[in-house]
């Protein structure tokens, strides 16, 4: 329960909707988020990660395997 | 005056207008004699409410601010958290025990400039995540499950979920090490640990979570007035700083601890629990500049207490040992040799450490584990949640957490190896984490003006290159020790 007198700078319904869109409570994640296309550098980028989780992880069977 | 001045006529009046209680009604609107803010928090769902009570406090504190230095100190307490939680929780135990091993086995002479170094690093990384969250107002796992597709969001989630459940072994080691030196038995511990966090958790929304969480990070800095036990020679503290070598030239020991170091300053559940965290306290784009002082304020203090650690084993430790290795310092011995030099208050100061460390560290990584489930199934996602409303977001968490803490209570489970493989999957999962994180920042379509600028990316990108190196080195120097 908050002390009215504290939050008198919201005064009424004007206030109050201004209060939320601005600080966007009702509506936070409404930003429309899409599947990204690849091109570029990025696309180059992704082709490294993936030879990169590959390489790494048969370095790391082989590694667990020695340790085994 | 015009509403005094009606409501008199109103009081005289046998029949009033229409209009006439319209203008009443708009007066007394405007007036704010009507309007009940504690009403209209009460129209919104439990989760908003909380969020738009936090919300309001800040304002209030803004607008007292401008005219108060007290509230502006207020203000600035307000809007720490998830920056000071993120950093503080990467000193967790692992990374004390690194710490430690780093100034016994090289003393002073190398790691305290690197430390100092590794606190911009720290930031400029977790700093990113500030923007996204305020930008895009989603966690980390959402927007790369979003934006990159499933087979990426999976893939950072399994990875995700895979360490934070093996880090957490690691906490509860250090929580049942820690209270070992109180004589408090490993079940005990595990039982205590256990139910600290899982209250914190399932009991405080997220502004008492957090002022909560960040009550217990502040501990963590007990390592800062320890280190004046050891009396170190400050002029040979600040010496290091003018004449930087390396100790014993480049030997393979020497390159796996400065892996170690730089691997426990950033880690990749940091970017996910960061951005989630801002994204439950309710970042906006105004919020940015906090956030920013926020996470820098939180990078000091893990230089801090880093700093402090290897000070105090650089002084007390450093020599004890002809064989300079980890495994030969390990911490019960290094405990050992400080209560030897120093006596055992000390050794409880840092063993209270250890526990605070663990703790703090198993809330975040708990926390974290939720948040990215939630955000990777479009479940409920937040800490303002009650547990009959966001069962599906809380559970996540809490079970990594019990499965850590039972695998902790096994007698012989293979915890070395266990350790072995979340730093493994660490190094794997980071540069992929590291590229996701400046895809989504030099993203255009979401981030707007916001975007990295050309200083930021030339800066990132170097930082980049240098932690996947070392992860990866890290991560075969683990699993092949010979090769490196």
């Amino acid at each position: 329960m908050l002390d009215k007198d504290e939050y008198r700078f919201i005064k009424n319904d004007e206030d109050w909707k201004r209060f939320l869109k601005k600080e966007k409570i009702k509506d936070y994640s409404s930003m429309k988020v899409r599947r990204a296309k690849m091109k570029g550098w990025a696309q180059f980028a992704f082709i490294l990660l993936r030879i990169y989780i590959i390489i790494m992880l048969a370095i790391v069977i082989l590694g667990f395997l020695h340790l085994i | 005056m015009i509403m005094r001045e009606m409501l008199r006529k109103y009081a005289v009046m046998d029949k009033p207008s229409l209009r006439f209680i319209k203008l009443l009604t708009y007066y007394s609107s405007m007036k704010g004699d009507s309007f009940d803010i504690n009403e209209k928090l009460d129209e919104l769902p439990v989760e908003l409410r909380l969020r738009a009570v936090d919300r309001l406090k800040i304002e209030r504190l803004k607008r007292r601010g401008r005219k108060s230095l007290l509230f502006r100190l207020l203000l600035i307490v307000a809007l720490i958290g998830p920056g000071i939680l993120v950093m503080i929780a990467d000193n967790d135990a692992g990374g004390i025990i690194t710490y430690a091993q780093t100034g016994s086995i090289f003393g002073i002479g190398f790691f305290i400039p690197l430390m100092f170094l590794m606190v911009p690093v720290a930031y400029f990384v977790q700093e990113m995540t500030v923007r996204l969250a305020a930008v895009t107002r989603r966690g980390h796992a959402e927007m790369i499950w979003k934006r990159y597709g499933s087979f990426w969001g999976a893939f950072s989630l399994i990875d995700l979920v895979i360490a934070n459940t093996l880090t957490m072994i690691t906490e509860f080691i250090g929580i049942t090490f820690g209270m070992s030196i109180f004589g408090i038995p490993s079940l005990y511990a595990v039982i205590i640990g256990i139910t600290f966090v899982g209250i914190i958790m399932l009991t405080l929304r997220y502004h008492r979570w957090e002022r909560v969480s960040l009550i217990i990070a502040f501990f963590n800095m007990i390592f800062i007035p320890i280190v004046l036990f050891a009396r170190p020679d400050w002029s040979m503290v600040a010496n290091t700083f003018l004449s930087w070598n390396v100790p014993g030239g480049l030997s393979a020991i020497f390159i796996y601890v400065l892996i170690a170091n730089v691997g426990t300053t950033i880690a990749p559940w940091m970017l996910f629990f960061q951005q989630s965290s801002e994204v439950d306290k309710g970042i906006i784009p105004s919020d940015i500049r906090s956030g920013k002082r926020d996470t820098f304020m939180g990078a000091c203090i893990m230089g801090a207490v880093a700093i402090s650690i290897i000070i105090l084993t650089g002084t007390l430790v450093f020599g004890a040992q002809r064989v300079g290795t980890p495994a030969s310092y390990d911490i019960a011995f290094i405990l050992q040799t400080i209560a030897s030099k120093v006596g055992m208050l000390p050794v409880k100061l840092f063993a209270l450490g250890m526990i605070d460390a663990g703790t703090i560290a198993a809330i975040a990584l708990t926390a974290s584990t939720s948040w990215a489930v939630g955000e990777a199934f479009g479940w409920p996602k937040s800490i303002n949640l009650p547990f009959a409303e966001g069962r599906k977001f809380y559970i996540p968490g809490l079970v990594s957490m019990l499965i850590a803490a039972l695998i902790v209570l096994v007698p012989n489970a293979p915890l070395g190896f266990l350790n072995l493989t979340v730093q493994v999957i660490a190094s794997i999962f980071m540069p992929a984490a590291l590229l996701f994180l400046l895809l989504l920042v030099n993203d255009k379509a979401i981030m707007g003006k916001y975007v990295n600028k050309k200083w930021e990316n030339a800066v990132t990108v170097g930082i980049m290159l240098m932690l996947i190196v070392m992860s990866t080195l890290y991560g075969i120097s683990v699993v092949m020790p010979k090769l490196i």
